[in-house]
């Protein structure tokens, strides 16, 4: 997908509008003439988030941002619990910081097991107007840890579990961004791993591999400045004996300002957390199981 | 008579409320150190530069001083100090580099840019959008 991807986004290469030079990234004073700087690309996305995945974006140096992420149930109940608004829904509250034009790093909750995470985000390439560097590239990692009560696990390890993503997206022109994003799912404890003596000598079955692989490929449409049509799809790699994960595919809204984006949309994922949407995920499009949910950032510049 | 009364009562309000805001622009004076106000803008005002400063202005400025600048934004009734009509002459008289000042330094309910927009060249390219809002 990715190498038919890139060279295709190529082919549709142009220069855009937003632009920026490296002195400017890292917030030093850049001089009058700056006509031989390298111009890189900005705004290949206008939040650090995409529905349920990251984007290769990181805030300008020295942004504190808050957000808010909130799931709702499933709308295949219809209207008994208002297709899902009434139903149990899942909430992250998360804070991260630039200390440079690469760097982000952050802490949030997610209500769902009650999950902690921390997580980086570096941009290792930005993706330039002279085709330079064709693409962005951006590296994503988290640790998360459940806190709910120790009955709930055998062991404290049981309650980590990691995350890595190489995002890879180009804006293609100043309409339309595509995203492509392999990820890596660690998980300590997986359900479906227990002992069953008559089957194996080691006593174990592991139906369910601790590592898990998947892919993702999202995009936007700017229909005008400050609004744009997201979408994203993601796709298991990994094939476990029992209790794959379903494909997520999701479509929304985004409308952004100064220092706000609001993304309204519709998808299978539920979980947030997004080494537990990759693995745990069984909301089937096919069975029109899709929750409602939306995402808020808020942006203040030191 | 009545007419006559409210045609009276109007032009008195005018009269007050424009007062109102030259007295405070002259109570309140933005002075532009002379480096900014001679100042030249280095980046052309060609269609690149326009696109990108109509995006600029679009996502930071417009929701407190309008579209086309007239100081209508849908904040604009929110906010202590007037927003400005950068249409009218008065504003526009201004150089490249006070403009570029104003946006990038600030001053009581107009934020500072300067972090917000960190390239020096988008912000030259939003005082080349607002050179179009001239009427």
């Amino acid at each position: 997908m990715l190498f038919i991807l890139l060279p295709a986004a190529a082919l549709f290469a142009q220069d855009t509008t937003a632009i920026e030079t490296p002195e400017a990234r890292e917030g030093e004073a850049v001089e009058e003439n700056t006509a031989a700087a390298k111009k890189y690309v900005k705004n290949t996305f206008e939040s650090i988030w995409l529905i349920d995945n990251q984007t290769v974006m990181v805030p300008i140096k020295g942004t504190f941002e808050m957000d808010i992420l909130h799931r709702f149930g499933t709308i295949d109940n219809g209207y008994k619990d208002f297709y899902g608004l009434f139903a149990s829904s899942n909430i992250r509250l998360g804070f991260n910081y630039s200390p440079t034009g690469r760097l982000m790093t952050g802490l949030a909750i997610t209500k769902s097991n009650m999950t902690w995470e921390g997580y980086v985000k570096y941009a290792i390439l930005t993706q330039t107007r002279g085709n330079e560097y064709p693409v962005s590239l951006t590296w994503y990692s988290n640790m998360a840890v459940e806190t709910r009560l120790k009955e709930n696990y055998a062991h404290a390890s049981d309650r980590f579990s990691y995350f890595h993503q190489l995002l890879i997206a180009r804006k293609i022109n100043d309409r339309i961004s595509v995203q492509v994003a392999p990820s890596l799912t660690h998980m300590n404890f997986v359900y479906g791993q227990f002992v069953d003596t008559s089957v194996e000598k080691s006593g174990k079955i592991r139906e369910r591999k601790h590592d898990h692989l998947a892919v993702s490929v999202a995009g936007r449409f700017r229909i005008k400045e400050g609004m744009h049509i997201i979408a994203n799809y993601d796709q298991p790699i990994t094939q476990h004996k029992t209790g794959n994960p379903h494909p997520n595919l999701s479509l929304g809204l985004e409308v952004t300002t100064s220092a706000h984006a609001f993304q309204i949309f519709m998808g299978n994922y539920y979980f947030i957390t997004p080494q537990r949407n990759n693995y745990y995920n069984q909301n089937n499009y096919r069975d029109q199981q899709f929750v409602i949910g939306f995402n808020i950032t808020r942006l203040w510049n030191f | 008579m009545k007419a006559k009364s409210v045609i009276v009562f109007s032009l008195t309000m005018v009269v007050v409320t424009t007062a109102g805001f030259r007295m405070h622009d002259q109570e309140n004076p933005w002075p532009v150190p002379d480096k900014f106000t001679n100042m030249k803008n280095p980046v052309k005002p060609d269609e690149e530069s326009l696109k990108t400063g109509k995006a600029l202005w679009l996502k930071h400025c417009q929701s407190c001083h309008g579209k086309s600048g007239l100081g209508d934004g849908s904040k604009a009734a929110q906010l202590k100090t007037d927003p400005g009509n950068f249409s009218v002459a008065a504003f526009q008289k201004q150089t490249d580099g006070a403009i570029f000042y104003k946006t990038s330094e600030g001053k009581d309910d107009m934020p500072s840019f300067r972090k917000k927009i960190p390239d020096q060249d988008d912000i030259w390219s939003v005082v080349n959008f607002v050179r179009t809002l001239k009427k």
